[in-house]
């Protein structure tokens, strides 16, 4: 996208002189654009203080009809400074920290933030009607994805481009004896008493620096904050984190803490279980419902505080300031004291505000005795939120309390490891906050310690708990309840454009629950999650059911506390992988990877079909470290073994090998797979690749729940293993210049397990096996030495024209042969005996897992069967998991491997059927993919090459 | 390609960038680390996996409990380090070259103890690792959930848990106090996941200035 030449901002400079407590860095000056515009800030400066300072009121459009908005809190809830910066929509303007070179642009104005034609929605308001979204585009359906498209084009919302560079996000855990969720001064002696009684601490603020409202104080609270800070700073045993959020409280003082700020990763997801919460998020301003109190320059008496103490910038030059409490009174000073022309409106004597005029601003206010005052800033002071998420999240609702104008926490349902410290739990003296907080900090921490010694140490013994001392209540101060000025009204949700009106109408509807009316009219459910709008909206509500406000009650505060990128939740990802000794030959190689579950095998190496070839002709190895290996130590190995395995085990002998299925309770095969016996009482067990984990726990399962009296013990040792497979008419050849152990056919035959030695290495497993069905060895060789190994194999083999394959061409060579894989050509409801495993099944014998049921599978009869299928036509290879129909266009079976056998020339599969069609000789019809159809035949065996068996027993 | 007549080469499951050499028949990274946090490749030290009784004679006579290490003065186990790693189940570390020794020095330790026991040697089969350096717990934070306060995982303690999504055993073994007394925990999982598992230690040691390679006072 071209963007116009930049240009310079001039005039309209409201920053202020000095102040005691600004966070702004005046010796440098950074410049960055706001809608293609160079303005300049200091470190330190928000975007929204920096535009501030620059004279700019307007910094968005509301979500539905585009009005334009200015700041009303200056911080991280402000709901009309959600800025788009580069690349990165629905940046808090008013809490992000601008940076050199920041491109900031105001989200979905067009042609421009001034000039925005979507602004039209105001005139079309009335079409937009409470409960818009319920009432409107419903039919026809198929037509709503054209208005979505239609919708989204006003929606005030950034652009995310898929080209972006995604950031890095990452997560930590953190086990904290004490976690304070605010940093103000109740959050800090709080942290600071905690941490004296000996608790590890983490002390979250959401803010860039600690001290909360002391911040913008007088000189005695900035003295006290320095003093906080300075102490907590100090504790080694305090964790700060600024520019976080404590998002989340869930079961057990679980806590999802978000961080920002980090140098390293865009944001951090910290799973924080502390032993006790303290909550101290301190009180909200809450604005006041009138006719025009969206307009740019009305704001709250926190928010004109905040940019002029901390920020040093002067946000009007003639102002009303509507007070009801101490807090405004101050802002007012505050204001005087900036050179800013203030008339106080003192509502504690009856006055109110009742009406905010002018064009793109504030330019006068009417008030309920019908005086009007010309004017550019009107701030509000009516009254607080307590931000009470946390404790909602703890399972203690608050109270709603007349007498304060606000909920409170209910200490009686708050739970034992959940305290609250601060304006949120009640008034007080800057001194007798800190007080009640130093209490209540030393009692967090006692708490948490108790619990920790409960819990004993790795190795060590708990120590008995401690009783738990009650925390003594800080009082509440009168304020009047002011909340609204019916009948104009104004809007109550900034974020979603919901008015006063579209309360009392839903009320009117019917939907006359703080609930439902949310949901309905979307009030609370925008980026500010209810800390400016819920208690407007339920006072709405009461006064629309003519309830009182606490028998209307709050709206459930449920995570997130406040909204968080969906890429702090993902977080770090983790995405193991494992690879096998040989793996950087099969890298050199530049071997086609394939993934397999987390293993990464070659699948070939060019050319499958010639690698198929080699071994049929010569001799090949294949690297097949993931085969699972168990190894089997006791007396009652056995036993397990034939209770696992469908077949018969108790007189194998040493040095002998023998096949085995195993099936679950429910018949179905589970996994198939070799076992060795090596000595008397030890065995060496191999499994599926997939299956290791499985057979290990199965087998543990067995061991731990059933049978704890059989002496077995079994340990996983696929890794402890490089297995190769030497397959071909040659590698009898080819193993007898690198092994001491006799590999004359006599000596060790088919089905026969070795150990010995193999190019120098000691401690090797030879199996005399074989899955291609060619004369094959596996060598099971100590792992730190498999690279040394198939290296030696490929120098000493190359006069034999050894040549490696990868994982297809063995599924061609074991598919030439017939035999089944697990999970491929079995699945979930494949018995053994729908599996063709009728010789291996022994019923006779005494027990096995799955034999009730394969007993009554026997006797049925009626079960599909795996069979060898051969295509007529022999130029094409039906698709795996084609189905299989009959005459009537009925699903008979399926294939469930199919491949172009290079050995034979034409298409070979395997397929499940019907037992009335599994007949040798039975023509089938297989539906392909592309919907036409082709005839397979039944084949006599499995094995399409070598039924019988002839070239791997030589 | 190798040469018959050349003696075997081991490789450990770990493979960093930079000069390599061998020692005792092993092939490991010639990186020396010097800074304050580093992830050494343990891998040629012999590890023995011991089964036996919870709480019996082989447990007496290995001088370890669950979750707890020990280092015999003497004996067959001399030098060795056991780690109690799970209910009934030790790992016997020793140093690369005396696996001989050590596999029968345990195998009649075990066979002593008149009970039904097993020893595997995993030597091969599995990935070894020492994390060392005051921002260790910081790190790991970043990789597994369990918490390594001194009061809940002690210098001695041992414990499985998953570490970047794999089953890991960790050891606290902090360096001697002549050695600085610096924390240090030994990381063992099984071979094929070690790369995976030290290139994640390291990618979440970056912010912290992990180094790759051991120092002289880091022990085996």
């Amino acid at each position: 996208m071209t963007r116009p030449a930049t240009r310079r901002a001039t005039g309209g400079e409201n920053r202020l002189g000095a102040r005691p407590g600004e966070v702004i860095d005046r010796s440098r000056t950074i410049e960055f654009r706001w809608n293609g515009v160079t303005h300049t800030a200091h470190p330190g400066d928000t975007i929204a203080s920096a535009l501030a300072a620059a004279g700019v009121r307007m910094f968005a459009r509301s979500y539905k009809y585009h009005r334009p908005r200015g700041l009303l809190t200056a911080d991280i809830f402000d709901p009309g400074a959600i800025l788009q910066v580069g690349d990165e929509p629905n940046v808090r303007a008013a809490h992000r920290l601008v940076e050199p070179g920041m491109d900031v642009r105001s989200q979905n104005t067009w042609p421009s933030l001034r000039y925005d034609v979507k602004a039209v929605n105001q005139l079309a308001g009335r079409f937009l009607a409470t409960g818009f979204y319920y009432k409107t585009f419903i039919k026809p359906e198929r037509l709503w994805p054209t208005y979505e498209k239609v919708l989204r084009q006003f929606v005030h919302a950034g652009e995310v481009s898929p080209d972006s560079e995604q950031p890095y996000f990452d997560k930590r855990y953190a086990h904290p004896d004490v976690l304070v969720a605010g940093g103000g001064p109740a959050g800090l002696a709080a942290a600071i008493a905690a941490a004296k009684a000996g608790a590890s601490v983490m002390l979250v603020e959401q803010e860039h620096q600690l001290g909360g409202h002391l911040r913008w104080g007088d000189a005695d609270d900035l003295r006290l904050r320095d003093e906080l800070v300075a102490a907590a700073e100090a504790a080694a045993n305090i964790e700060i984190l600024t520019d976080s959020v404590v998002a989340a409280r869930y079961d057990d003082n679980w806590m999802a803490v978000v961080q920002r700020g980090l140098p390293h990763v865009a944001e951090r997801l910290i799973k924080a279980r502390a032993g006790t919460l303290v909550v101290a998020a301190g009180l909200i301003e809450r604005p006041y419902v009138f006719a025009g109190n969206d307009l740019p320059g009305v704001m709250l008496s926190t928010g004109v505080r905040r940019l002029l103490n901390l920020y040093a910038v002067r946000p009007g030059r003639r102002a009303v300031v509507f007070t009801a409490n101490p807090e405004g009174d101050a802002a007012a000073a505050d204001l005087r004291a900036a050179g800013v022309d203030v008339v106080e409106v003192d509502a504690r004597h009856g006055r109110t505000v009742v009406r905010a005029t002018g064009r793109g601003g504030v330019e006068a206010v009417e008030l309920s005795d019908g005086s009007r005052i010309e004017c550019d800033l009107l701030v509000t002071a009516i009254g607080w939120t307590a931000p009470t998420s946390l404790l909602n999240m703890s399972g203690a609702n608050p109270v709603y309390r007349p007498d304060a104008a606000r909920f409170v926490p209910d200490p009686a349902a708050t739970p034992d490891g959940v305290l609250a410290v601060g304006g949120i739990a009640g008034d007080g003296s800057r001194d007798e906050l800190v007080v009640h907080a130093t209490a209540a900090g030393t009692e967090a921490a006692a708490r948490a310690l108790a619990l920790a010694a409960s819990r004993p140490a790795i190795g060590g013994t708990a120590a008995p708990a401690r009783d738990a001392v009650a925390v003594p209540q800080l009082g509440l101060r009168h304020h009047p309840e002011l909340f609204f000025a019916l009948p104009t009204g104004g809007f109550v949700d900034m974020s979603e454009d919901v008015s006063a009106k579209d309360i009392l109408t839903a009320v009117k509807e019917g939907y006359d629950s703080s609930e439902l009316v949310k949901r309905y009219t979307t009030a609370t459910m925008g980026p500010a999650q209810g800390k400016l709008e819920t208690v407007n909206t339920v006072a709405l509500v009461a006064h629309a059911t003519g309830k009182t406000i606490a028998e209307t009650g709050a709206t459930t505060w449920r995570p997130m506390y406040t909204p968080i990128t969906l890429g702090a939740l993902a977080g770090r990802k983790f995405e193991p992988v494992r690879h096998s000794p040989m793996q950087p030959w099969h890298e050199a190689r530049k071997a086609t990877p394939l993934i397999a579950g987390q293993w990464i095998r070659p699948e070939h190496y060019g050319d499958p079909a010639a690698e198929v070839r080699n071994v049929r002709a010569g001799v090949g190895i294949i690297d097949v470290t993931p085969i699972g290996k168990l190894d089997l130590q006791g007396p009652d190995v056995p036993k397990l073994l034939n209770l696992l395995y469908v077949n018969k085990w108790s007189k194998l002998g040493i040095g002998r090998v023998r096949y085995g299925v195993m099936c679950a309770e429910d018949g179905v095969v589970l996994d198939d797979g070799v076992t060795g016996r090596l000595a008397e009482f030890h065995y060496l067990m191999s499994t599926t690749s997939s299956g290791a984990g499985t057979v290990w726990e199965w087998a543990e399962n067995w061991l731990q729940t059933e049978h704890p009296e059989w002496q077995v013990h079994v340990t996983p040792v696929t890794t402890a293993f490089a297995s190769i497979n030497v397959a071909g008419p040659r590698s009898r050849e080819l193993l007898s210049r690198l092994t001491d152990v006799d590999l004359d056919n006599a000596a060790f035959g088919y089905m026969n397990v070795r150990t010995g030695t193999i190019a120098g290495v000691d401690n090797c497993v030879l199996w005399r096996i074989g899955f291609t069905g060619e004369l094959s060895y596996e060598l099971h060789v100590p792992a730190s030495y498999g690279l040394h190994v198939w290296e030696t194999l490929m120098s000493t083999g190359a006069d034999l024209g050894i040549a490696p394959f990868g994982v297809e061409a063995q599924r061609i060579l074991r598919l030439e042969k017939g035999h089944f894989i697990v999970g491929q050509d079995t699945d979930g409801l494949t018995k053994a005996y729908s599996a063709g495993l009728d010789r291996a099944v022994k019923l006779d014998k005494s027990d096995f897992v799955g034999k009730p049921e394969l007993a009554w599978q026997a006797a049925r009869g009626e079960h599909p069967k795996l069979v060898g299928l051969r295509p007529l036509d022999t130029s094409m290879v039906p698709e795996e998991a084609s189905q299989i129909i009959s005459d009537g266009g009925y699903i008979v079976g399926r294939i469930t491997s199919s491949r172009m056998s290079p050995t034979l020339g034409h298409p070979i599969c395997l397929g499940q059927v019907d037992a009335h069609l599994a007949d040798p000789g039975t023509r089938l019809t297989v539906r392909l993919r592309n919907g036409s159809d082709t005839t397979v035949e039944v084949t006599a065996e499995h094995a399409h090459f070598d039924p019988e068996g002839e070239r791997q027993r030589v | 390609m190798s040469d018959l007549a050349a003696p075997p080469i081991a490789r450990t499951a770990l493979s960093f960038p930079g000069p390599r050499r061998t020692v005792d028949g092993w092939e490991v990274t010639a990186r020396h680390a010097t800074g304050g946090l580093r992830l050494g490749d343990l891998g040629p030290l012999v590890k023995l996996t011991v089964r036996g009784p919870a709480d019996g004679s082989v447990r007496t006579a290995l001088g370890a409990s669950f979750g707890r290490t020990a280092r015999p003065r003497g004996g067959p186990l001399a030098g060795a380090l056991v780690v109690g790693s799970g209910p009934g189940e030790w790992l016997v570390l020793g140093a690369p070259g005396t696996g001989g020794g050590l596999l029968a020095g345990v195998s009649s330790v075990v066979a002593d103890s008149g009970e039904f026991a097993s020893v595997v040697d995993v030597t091969h089969g599995r990935a070894l690792m020492r994390l060392t350096g005051g921002d260790v717990p910081l790190l790991l934070s970043k990789v597994c959930a369990i918490d390594l306060a001194d009061r809940v995982v002690p210098n001695g303690s041992a414990f499985r848990s998953s570490v970047a999504r794999i089953v890991t055993d960790v050891v606290r073994d902090d360096l001697s106090a002549d050695a600085g007394g610096t924390r240090s925990y030994l990381l063992h999982c099984e071979r094929s996941s070690g790369q995976y598992l030290a290139d994640s230690l390291v990618d979440a040691g970056i912010e912290y200035g992990i180094e790759v390679g051991t120092a002289a006072v880091d022990p085996i």
